[in-house]
């Protein structure tokens, strides 16, 4: 019985490992390998009880044109990414059998539009920027003084791999969300 | 005529006139040790035992471990793991942005570290404690939340919150089976039972998804408390807990496998809670107390309820329209199947006038919805009767038990029945204020029949 639970107990703890080991690993390779897209967004300030406050990010570049007869909701999908003029990213193709070079997204299907070609709307599984509990509020009032101001625009830097995606960081005409609130809390009322 | 040793001894212990009336507890050795030592100057002096066997005997109880004292250790010490697990989380949930990601990933996954080295210092010694194994089960669960939530929290990985608690369950449950611990097994039904209701209920992207993978991971569990409790026959407080954990979390996410035939998913129910009622009638779940009794009360309240719910025309005029087939047709039969079976196997062991009259509530059921299809209005009627049957049954069961609690349940389901009846029949006001006048001076001449009866027989 004994040799039982001792054996249990090492593949727990190899299981236990294993997860956040995985998820480290597979993020890291995105970090260093990744291709940069710019996504343009609207962040919100909403909490998590476990990972604490973030800001939600609602991108523009989740749907693209299809043939709606060959999709359906909450089917897999792999999607390519280009730029357009501005420098933003914008899909480019969608498929069900991952590409043969990276850089591309694994993900799923949110809901198919009617017509031919139909508009695919399919998640980006980097919605969240996870910030200081202090901060999370702050940087959504810089992005909403931002807003006012036409002329500025809102991204998320993301890294693009091999079916997985990384969102690095938030930026307020080309400044860092982070170093901006820490700007705002050093500067006199 | 001097009474042989044995007899004597039999003799002085029954005539203390304080005797109390024997409870089954949890810590017999207790209670009966103390009135063992109690005892032992009396049983010296009528010369019952020597001095020194009642020294030994003394000393043998003073000797072992207060259950008292222990168990009060558990419960701090699963307060304790609790409350710095729980702390930890909130810390890292801060998120210390100005620490680099290495150290922020070492902080994170730290705990996780040190529990499980508690964890195996407890499996290679074979310490026994009962206070460390579930101290250490519920830390090491809230570590492993943290060490995932650290991780998404570094590279800002989407939020799934419903697949979050199931890697976190799925990783939680060997820590059960490798510590033995029941405390840590109820955080894994709780756990379960969020991720079903995440999945199933909360999710506004599920997009009608089912949690399907909630009853493996559910029934997952059953191996432990069968060798923890069934094959030991121990019911312990943890066993109490756990039997309460496991029918509410069932009862709360059976829902969520609706999807078109809602009408279907109250056959469901009326099974499931038939089950847990004939379950409350096998010996091999049959407790002392009707509250420590999980299967019992959520079955025996969730028919009531149900019924109650059913005497409204709502349901019965959409009767009509109901189609077979769907997820929930197939849920409906598995369910009736299993009590079904169930009964067969009680009515084998029991004779059918010692069975709870609540164990028939699915096979009624059944009978009045296929009435209900074709002529609603009867069936809707025979509910009304069917409620009246099942508290005119407890009200008998309670005066013959003896109960205050059975016979005023009793009691409260005809109050229910006529409060709801109140509100949807044509009786005048005269007719109603009898029945509640009826129905009050029923509850003061049972209660005091039954307080009359109590103060004859002591």
């Amino acid at each position: 019985m004994k040799t039982f639970t001792i054996i249990l107990f090492v593949f727990m703890c190899a299981a236990q490992w294993l997860v956040p080991g995985k998820m480290i690993f597979d993020s890291e390779d995105v970090v260093t390998g990744g291709t940069v897209f710019k996504f343009k967004t609207q962040p919100v300030d909403p909490s998590d009880p476990f990972r604490g406050k973030y800001i939600t990010l609602s991108f523009d570049a989740n749907r693209i044109l299809a043939d709606s007869a060959d999709w359906q909701s909450p089917g897999e999908v792999y999607v390519t990414f280009t730029t357009d003029s501005a420098g933003f990213a914008k899909p480019a193709s969608i498929s069900s059998t991952a590409p043969a070079a990276a850089p591309y997204l694994h993900t799923t299907v949110l809901y198919v539009d009617s017509g031919d070609p139909a508009p695919i709307t399919f998640n980006l599984p980097f919605d969240r920027f996870y910030l200081e509990e202090s901060k999370a509020s702050e940087a959504e009032k810089v992005y909403w003084e931002a807003q006012r101001d036409s002329a500025q625009v809102a991204y998320g830097v993301v890294r693009i791999g091999a079916g997985n995606a990384v969102l690095t960081d938030v930026m307020i005409n080309g400044r860092s969300i982070v170093e901006l609130v820490k700007a705002m809390n050093n500067s006199p009322e | 005529m001097a009474l042989p040793g044995t007899h004597r001894a039999a003799f002085l212990f029954l005539k203390n006139e304080y005797l109390p009336t024997p409870v089954i507890s949890t810590t017999p050795a207790t209670r009966m040790s103390k009135q063992i030592l109690k005892e032992l100057p009396e049983l010296v002096r009528a010369n019952v035992i020597s001095e020194e066997t009642a020294q030994r005997i003394a000393d043998h109880y003073n000797a072992q471990p207060n259950p008292s004292t222990n168990r009060l250790l558990i419960v701090f010490s699963i307060l304790g793991g609790l409350l710095v697990s729980m702390g930890l989380v909130l810390i890292v949930a801060h998120n210390w942005d100005e620490l680099p990601k290495g150290i922020k990933l070492l902080i994170g996954l730290l705990p996780m570290l040190i529990g499980q080295a508690v964890c195996g210092y407890i499996v290679i010694k074979n310490i026994p404690s009962r206070a460390w194994r579930e101290g250490c089960g519920v830390f090491l669960c809230f570590a492993i939340a943290l060490s995932i939530s650290i991780v998404g929290q570094v590279y800002n990985i989407e939020g799934n919150f419903g697949r979050f608690l199931m890697v976190w369950m799925l990783l939680t449950l060997p820590v059960i089976y490798v510590l033995r611990s029941p405390a840590t097994a109820m955080l894994y039904i709780v756990g379960v039972t969020w991720y079903a209701c995440e999945v199933g209920y909360f999710s506004y992207f599920s997009g009608g998804a089912h949690p399907w993978k909630y009853w493996p991971m559910l029934l997952l569990i059953l191996p432990f408390c069968y060798t923890e409790f069934t094959l030991k026959g121990v019911k312990n407080n943890f066993y109490y807990f756990i039997s309460w954990l496991f029918t509410l979390s069932i009862a709360i996410c059976l829902g969520c496998f609706e999807s078109h035939n809602g009408e279907l998913l109250v056959i469901t129910y009326m099974s499931l809670f038939s089950a847990f009622v004939i379950l409350s009638q096998m010996k091999m779940f049959e407790t002392n107390r009707v509250l420590t009794n999980a299967f019992l009360v959520v079955g025996s309240l969730g028919i009531m309820g149900l019924l109650l719910l059913l005497s409204f025309d709502w349901y019965w005029e959409e009767l009509d329209t109901l189609s077979t087939g769907g997820i929930e047709f197939y849920f409906a039969l598995i369910f009736t199947l299993l009590a079904a079976a169930l009964l067969v196997l009680l009515l084998r062991s029991k004779p059918i006038a010692e069975v709870n009259l609540k164990v028939f509530a699915f096979l009624v059921f059944i009978a009045l919805f296929v009435l209900g299809v074709g002529s609603p209005g009867v069936a809707q009627l025979l509910v009304n009767l069917v409620i009246l049957v099942f508290a005119v049954y407890t009200i008998r069961d309670g005066a013959t038990k003896n109960h205050l609690g059975i016979l005023n349940y009793g009691l409260l389901m005809i109050t229910a029945l006529i409060i709801c009846r109140f509100f949807d029949t044509d009786f005048s006001f005269v007719v109603r204020g009898l029945l509640f006048i009826g129905v009050g001076a029923g509850f003061f001449a049972a209660n005091l029949y039954m307080i009359r009866k109590r103060k004859q027989s002591s």
